[in-house]
């Protein structure tokens, strides 16, 4: 007997599971289906197939300029994030010293506190030191909500790795600096390349704090946030908002069956 | 330091004077009904979803776990939008119903309604993640004891597996709800006037016409305080369940 789940409630769970995979999926098959639907409104009865707002905003200027924004800003701020993530959880798993706990804690408060809050303060900080909004603010206010996710990423993962290979490689004669780019690098990388990405993905898709750290020009959610009140521009965001989301589909899979992967390979004995 | 004051206030205390007697708090108990209301549905339908994955024995536990949790990490935005396109006035539902006879529903968007359900379509996913580590992680030995000492599936469940995972329950519940007590992008587009929530008051008063940051920064402190004795309290939680475990 299955001390879990009768015969009929794994049916009904399994039932109620892909149900829920429908509610989900749903609207995303449904801005799919309306992507290619030929009229203004997004609205039944379908009416005809067009390819037209694919190609209306391949050419829209604005709009590429502001993937171009996003682009650049997750760029610097997912780099700056992991490394600055790598650092952190290194300092906290290479010693025992007394307030560990508390750090760690301390590392992962910007998770509890709402993107409104943390919006509002950095701007409040860089009107007071009298910083002019940019790129570079945003960068700094992504750096801050992203730097919890890398170290959840890399701490467990720093973990995992026996310290008597640090210490091999010490008696070795490798300094520091080269046990870790010889040792440690190679041994956390898959983490280092999950956490870039999902670094990467929430500041592309950030818009809570960008809104109030933004300059004069626009990221991505910005323009998205402010297409969305005009119903003329609507099936033109249809059809970024299914290549966007297709995409970040294809990545965030893949690049989980990867790192499951390459983390084995490094389990398995050589 | 003195830039630190906008205003010829110096130090004051006006904000929280107007926080308490401006219809702020009122404001802030209707955003909190909504997301302890959103943040309750939410976890009770992620519960068996996560119970399914953990316990059933499934052998593609970790494809579906990835199938349930990728829509959480596409964007947060383009989620809202498809809802936006679903509920509007003319928007599917409402269209097929008019195209089929029926009267279209008003209440769909720009209501309360429209606001909780994306925000629970938003969270479900994530949810799910917290109680299905709680439940992997449990000892399948303490249901087969329970089974040997004549306990039916139903109260092995309600005397072993509920209280054992109400810590991933608990964490479940604090992750949807501090994010969504606090959130003013889904309101401010699918929300209307009905919908208006604590975190749109926040923002307005940092960038409508008559902006007022002390009050603005007042309210925002506030909601800090209210999470942070939130979180407290569920450490303190925690730490009070491993020492009745161990």
């Amino acid at each position: 007997m299955d001390v879990a789940l009768s015969r009929n409630g794994r049916r009904i769970m399994r039932v109620f599971f892909a149900l829920v995979l429908v509610f989900l999926y749903a609207p995303i098959a449904i801005l799919l289906v309306f992507s290619f639907n030929n009229a203004d409104i997004p609205a039944f009865p379908l009416s005809g197939f067009t390819l037209r707002w694919y190609h209306d905003f391949i050419h829209n200027g604005e709009l590429q300029a502001a993937l171009e924004t996003s682009a650049i800003v997750a760029a610097i701020s997912s780099v700056i994030a992991v490394a600055l993530g790598i650092l952190a959880s290194l300092a906290v798993t290479r010693s025992r010293f007394r307030g560990r706990g508390a750090a760690i804690s301390f590392l992962l408060v910007p998770l509890v506190i709402p993107l409104v809050v943390l919006g509002i303060s950095l701007f409040l900080l860089f009107h007071v030191l009298g910083v002019p909004l940019s790129i570079l603010t945003i960068s700094v206010g992504h750096v801050v909500i992203t730097i919890p996710y890398t170290i959840l990423v890399l701490l467990p993962r720093l973990e995992q790795i026996d310290r008597s290979l640090g210490e091999a490689a010490y008696d070795l004669g490798a300094g520091p600096l080269a046990t870790f780019r010889r040792v440690t690098l190679p041994l956390i990388f898959p983490a280092v390349v999950s956490a870039l990405l999902i670094a990467f993905t929430t500041s592309f898709d950030e818009y809570a704090v960008a809104s109030f750290l933004a300059g004069t020009r626009e990221t991505f959610p910005i323009y998205l946030y402010s297409a969305l009140r005009f119903p003329t521009q609507l099936p033109q965001v249809i059809a970024v908002a299914v290549v966007v989301l297709c995409a970040s589909l294809v990545v965030i899979v893949a690049a989980e069956l990867w790192r499951r992967r390459a983390e084995a390979r490094l389990e398995a004995p050589a | 330091m003195l830039a630190l004051f906008p205003g010829p206030h110096g130090f004051a205390l006006g904000g929280w004077y107007r926080l308490f007697h401006q219809g702020y708090m009122s404001l802030f108990w209707k955003s909190a009904q909504m997301s302890l209301i959103v943040s309750a549905l939410v976890v009770a339908a992620a519960y068996p979803l996560a119970y399914f994955l953990a316990l059933s024995g499934t052998r593609r536990k970790y494809v579906l776990l990835l199938l349930l949790i990728a829509p959480f990490m596409t964007s947060y935005l383009l989620r809202v939008l498809a809802w936006k396109v679903i509920l509007g006035d003319q928007g599917v539902i409402n269209s097929a119903l008019s195209s089929l006879g029926f009267h279209p529903l008003s209440f769909l968007l720009y209501s309360r309604f429209a606001v909780m359900l994306v925000l629970g379509y938003v969270w479900l996913p994530f949810v799910a993640l917290p109680i299905f580590v709680t439940l992997d992680t449990l000892d399948r030995g303490l249901l087969e004891a329970a089974s040997d000492l004549y306990a039916s599936r139903w109260q092995a469940f309600v005397r072993v597996t509920l209280p054992l995972s109400m810590p991933g329950v608990v964490a479940a519940f604090l992750f949807v709800f501090i994010p969504t007590v606090g959130e003013f992008v889904t309101p401010s587009l699918v929300g209307g006037s009905s919908g208006y929530m604590y975190g749109n008051q926040i923002v307005d008063l940092f960038q409508q016409g008559f902006p007022d940051w002390e009050t603005g920064a007042t309210l925002a402190l506030f909601l800090v305080a209210v999470i942070s004795v939130l979180t407290f309290v569920f450490v303190r939680f925690l730490r009070l369940g491993e020492a009745r475990v161990a």
